[in-house]
């Protein structure tokens, strides 16, 4: 071989430890394992970074558990979510929390009712994309203990 | 762990590139400074007067230790997986020293002043691990 | 020349959560250097950093690390990929332009977060010559040690007893990772690493960050009672290939100090980054220190090694040597490269009214 060497090769690997998690990292990954995604709200500004870097990079202030923030979703435990046609309606209804009944036990064709909210703790108007909502008035629902309405009943509605 | 690589692939002028095609053939080949300094491995400039250096000239594969370190426990990225010293070793012909493994076996041996001999290895490609280490010469 | 001041300083405690990032160690450090001035983030008009990506196999990493100067509305910035001593040198260069007063210094590295900060650090050497042989800042290290104890006629156990006695120095400083009394037998009867080197006489490499104010002129009186006056400033540079000079000198050392006017009235303290033993005696030789000055009081490098912030964090120890202690002219040192190949000299004073 006569030829100038041009080249040379020089495979180079380093090796790096995986680094640790941070320990608001762990909890954010616990909250996750909870069903909670959450964020850190920035004490100066306001705006809320999820998932949570421990700081605000535009007021340079740390962010620590004190502003820990849930995104809209408050729900801890199972819940069910009800379309309600109330007596008189043409229209649903869509609700959440039911009491007094075994989330197993829900089937359609339930007769529920109305558990108000303590007269003066009914809220104002809620308003929402979907318009106009019952908003804080109505607590929850509950079983009348009526027998269930059939199906065809309710075949006949509008959403 | 995790594994950051890199095929390098990298283009070795003519400076450099003669002495890799040197060690290739098995010589070792120096360059020569203005000022008259022969530099073993060679630059493409004399680093006292930044001035280009381009007169290639041959040297010996064979001569004496200036410094030298032994290491008890070699890392997986040095040149023998034994216990060795590294050497700066002044070639015969050269004026400045090369580095690389001297393997004399234990740390009193690993001494200024010895006379040693580059251990070519049974392949070479153009590449400074064309010289496997040095070894002392024979008597 | 304008006049320049070091009129703060701090350093990220050793101490640090689990995982945490290099932006979260600068950000409170950050705060607390302008805090100590009564300034804040919008009195900076220049912004330089030091780091190295290799450090942890990241790529570009001081971009995120900039949001702890707070980057927002755009700020002005440089980075150098070195230790931060360098970063100072260029916040120094640009304040001399005039219309900038208070510049921004910090530098940050996770030096723990490769596998082998010795294999690590051999990517920084000749791609040709050095790094196909894996020769490791720690071998070369033992190779100048080899000439350095050839030209003093030092011996091994002196330079045990510079490890002792940094160690001693080291015994009120929060940031030292080793400290306190050792004796000169005992560690002499460890291993060595690369002979003549052992573990004590390599600084131990650790995470870290620190971060520097610059103010120009009359401000940097305004905002310290003791400014500390870079009097003079200067790096240069060895060849890199360590068989073509000889390494028992710093001749680059010893241009950078004389460019820095280490002479010009002499100092009484020097804070030299000397990472391994030998260091300190090739580098006291090449800036003329004679007994009379006090090397290391911190301790030096080879108590802690916060790799790409150990040269800052030097003229930061001076820093506080003028500010907290009183000394009228002291100097940091800061190296980069093989065997001393590159080294900066800051000299620093404090002036009475």
């Amino acid at each position: 071989m006569t030829d100038p060497v041009q080249f040379m090769s020089h495979h180079t690997a380093v090796e790096y430890a995986v680094p640790e998690p941070s320990r608001l990292g762990v909890h954010f990954a616990e909250q996750l394992a909870r069903a909670r995604i959450i964020g850190h709200k920035c004490p100066q500004c306001g705006k809320v970074y999820v998932p949570p870097r421990g700081y605000c990079p535009l007021c340079v202030v740390e962010t620590t558990a004190a502003n820990e923030v849930d995104q809209g979703q408050k729900e801890t435990e199972d819940y069910v979510q009800a379309t309600l046609l109330l007596d008189g309606s043409d229209t649903t209804l869509m609700v959440t929390g039911l009491e007094g009944i075994a989330i197993a036990d829900v089937r359609t064709g339930l007769r529920v009712e109305a558990v108000w909210a303590p007269e003066g703790e009914r809220g104002s108007v809620s308003t929402g994309i979907r318009g106009v909502g019952l908003g804080d008035a109505v607590k929850s629902w509950r079983p009348t203990g009526e027998p269930d309405v059939s199906r065809d009943a309710l075949a006949e509605h509008i959403l | 762990m995790w594994k950051l690589e890199f095929p390098y692939r990298r283009s070795v002028g003519p400076v450099i590139g003669a002495f890799l095609t040197g060690l290739r053939d098995r010589r070792v080949i120096g360059v020569r400074t203005a000022g008259g300094r022969v530099m073993v491995p060679p630059f493409e400039y004399d680093p006292e007067t930044g001035e280009p250096a381009s007169e290639m000239v041959d040297v010996a594969s064979a001569g004496v230790v200036e410094r030298a370190a032994w290491v008890p426990e070699p890392l997986r990225t040095h040149p023998l997986d034994r216990p060795f010293a590294w050497a700066l070793v002044r070639l015969d012909g050269a004026d400045t020293a090369l580095l690389h493994a001297f393997d004399c076996g234990s740390a009193d041996r690993a001494t200024a002043g010895t006379r040693v001999r580059i251990r070519w290895r049974a392949e070479t490609v153009g590449h400074l691990s064309d010289i496997e280490c040095f070894e002392p010469e024979p008597a | 020349m304008r006049d320049v001041a070091i009129v703060a300083f701090a350093q990220a405690p050793l101490e640090q959560e689990p995982g945490q990032t290099e932006t979260l160690m600068l950000l409170p450090t950050i705060t607390e250097a302008l805090t100590t001035v009564g300034l804040t983030r919008r009195d900076v008009g220049f912004t330089c950093s030091g780091s190295a990506d290799y450090l942890t196999g990241g790529t570009f990493t001081f971009v995120q690390m900039l949001e702890a100067a707070g980057a927002w509305p755009p700020i002005s910035e440089s980075h150098v990929e070195m230790d931060g001593a360098w970063a100072l040198y260029e916040a120094w260069v640009r304040l001399q332009h005039g219309d900038v007063d208070v510049a921004l210094v910090f530098a940050s590295g996770r030096a723990t977060a490769g596998a082998s900060l010795r294999e690590t650090l051999t990517f920084q050497l000749d791609p040709y010559y050095l790094a196909p042989i894996g020769a490791d800042y720690v071998s070369l290290a033992a190779l100048q040690a080899q000439a350095v104890l050839e030209h003093t006629g030092r011996t091994e156990k002196d330079l045990a007893q510079i490890v002792a006695q940094r160690r001693r120095d080291a015994a009120g400083n929060p940031h030292a990772a080793v400290s306190g009394d050792v004796g000169v037998d005992e560690l002499l009867r460890n291993d060595y690493v690369v002979a003549p080197l052992r573990t004590h006489d390599i600084g131990p490499a650790v995470d870290g960050a620190a971060a520097v104010v610059l103010v120009a002129g009359d401000r940097a009186r305004e905002v310290c009672d003791r400014p500390a006056w870079i009097a003079g400033i200067d790096h240069r540079a060895d060849p890199h290939y360590p068989g073509v000079r000889d390494l028992a000198q710093s001749r680059s050392t010893a241009v950078a100090g004389a460019r820095a006017g280490v002479a010009d009235g002499g100092v009484e303290v020097a804070e030299l980054t000397a990472v391994c033993s030998p260091e300190e005696i090739v580098l006291a030789e090449a800036l003329g220190l004679d007994d009379s000055v006090t090397i290391n009081p911190s301790g030096g490098a080879l108590v802690a090694n916060p790799v790409m912030v150990t040269g800052l964090v030097r003229i930061g120890e001076a820093f506080r040597q003028v500010h907290d202690h009183g000394r009228r002219r002291v100097l940091g040192h800061a190296s980069s490269g093989p065997c001393l190949q590159q080294n900066l000299v800051c000299v620093l004073e404090g002036r009475d009214a």
